[in-house]
């Protein structure tokens, strides 16, 4: 289908590109895998669209002081392929190898889907597993918040009305620490049904879920019970403990739950075998 | 769809059943209701603009009430259509005191269909769970500002 008219601005610059959402109505475009679709089918219908990506410096993956930096724009297949990553934090490089296919990899960028906040999405698991921060930035102001108070809840962050989301940042791994994205796609669309991300090693444990619930959270109770009783199986009981799950054609609630405590287990099983 | 959930406002039952059939605080506690106008006998007219995410729909529909038990329980039947498709719910409200709050769950049944339902079906339980949310938060600040004056 076509979408609806909308005016397109391709600025040249972060000022330039803060400046053109002021405007009512006007749609940050990044790698476009979500919100193009959804504009050709009317479901959206902004007014403008702001291409962001000729705004020089918001792509890229740097080490700078003990964390790494990956700008907005940057690519899920530019994560997967960043020798950076793959060595400094594997977790999101084997995350973001699992994202979608091919074509989508190489279209979709990290700040893209961060920004769009899918309750199935891959990054989210990984990123709360890393308790990754978020930088913001708007024409009057530039903050860092963690990932875990941006994502407020389905589709929702924490993004104020004329805010960018400039670059993504997570910590280097550390030594000792083994670390495992499993996910069960749904065979279609490539979505997570579930995916959960761990982060293990001795007395350390960090466990990110997505697809179960509304939004993406991170699973203390599960890393809780696994520090203290060592006991994978068990740990992977709670994962959907309080949490109100979702149901769809595909996976009803109690499945989906389900699958949640096996791929939880999978996930800390493959972290631990990791850690040395 | 199945839905279902409760929350907790912070009022005895009579009040909180009270404000749940006053058109005026559902207009404003409805998300993005624009527009709410009695058509007849505990049935309202009502215009919508939900916005999540990139996606907004105008929603046109009705909201009606039925099988009014004061202050234990009634009936909430919401029909509404727009571009993107359309959305049709029943569900069942009981109202219970909870030590000095009112519990108010509900139950129902929502379908949605057109567009929206072909293209976001994986999306619509958590979407349904979310709006529900937003409708009880502004809910609540509304209690508590009843709360507040001691009305």
């Amino acid at each position: 289908m076509i979408p609806q008219n909308f005016e397109y601005s391709t600025p040249a610059s972060l000022k330039e590109a803060l400046t053109l959402l002021s405007n009512t109505d006007a749609k940050i475009l990044a790698g476009g895998m979500s919100l193009i679709p959804m504009m050709k089918l009317r479901l959206a219908t902004p007014e403008r669209l702001v291409d962001l990506s000729r705004v020089p410096g918001l792509s890229g993956i740097a080490e700078k002081a003990g964390a790494i930096h990956i700008g907005a724009m940057t690519t899920h297949h530019e994560i997967e392929d960043s020798a950076l990553l793959r060595a400094r934090c594997p977790l999101l490089a084997q995350a973001a190898s699992s994202i979608g296919d091919v074509q989508v990899r190489n279209m979709g960028t990290i700040g893209g889907s961060v920004a769009h906040a899918d309750p199935s999405a891959d990054y989210p698991a990984s990123l709360l597993a890393l308790e990754a921060k978020v930088r913001l930035v708007s024409a009057k102001s530039d903050r860092t918040i963690s990932l875990e108070d941006f994502l407020v809840d389905t589709m929702t962050t924490a993004l104020e009305p004329g805010e960018i989301l400039q670059e993504v940042i997570v910590p280097v791994e550390q030594a000792g620490v083994g670390v495992s994205y499993q996910k069960m796609a749904q065979p279609a669309s490539g979505f997570a049904i579930v995916g959960v991300a761990a982060r293990a090693g001795k007395g350390f444990a960090r466990v990110g879920v997505t697809g179960l619930a509304g939004k993406a959270y991170r699973a203390r109770n599960v890393e809780k019970v696994l520090l203290e009783t060592g006991d994978i199986a068990k740990a992977a009981t709670v994962v959907g403990d309080g949490v109100d799950a979702n149901s769809d054609l595909f996976a009803s609630a109690d499945y989906r739950t389900h699958m949640a405590q096996v791929y939880t287990a999978r996930a800390l099983k493959q972290a631990l075998a990791g850690a040395s | 769809m199945k839905i279902g959930g409760s929350y907790t406002v912070p009022l005895a039952p009579p009040r909180a059943y009270g404000m749940l059939q006053d058109p005026e605080i559902l207009a404003r506690c409805m998300p993005g209701c624009d527009h709410l106008a009695k058509i007849g006998e505990d049935e309202y007219e009502m215009k919508m603009k939900m916005v999540i995410s990139s996606v907004q729909g105008l929603f046109a529909g009705k909201v009606r009430l039925a099988d009014q038990s004061p202050p234990d329980s009634f009936r909430l039947i919401v029909e509404g259509a727009g571009k993107v498709g359309f959305v049709k719910g029943e569900g069942l409200l009981t109202l219970a005191l909870v030590e000095a709050s009112t519990e108010v769950k509900y139950e129902g049944e929502v379908q949605v269909g057109g567009m929206i339902a072909g293209v976001g079906q994986r999306l619509l339980d958590a979407t349904a769970k979310l709006v529900i949310k937003k409708f009880f938060e502004k809910f609540v600040v509304q209690a508590d500002s009843l709360h507040d004056l001691n009305l």
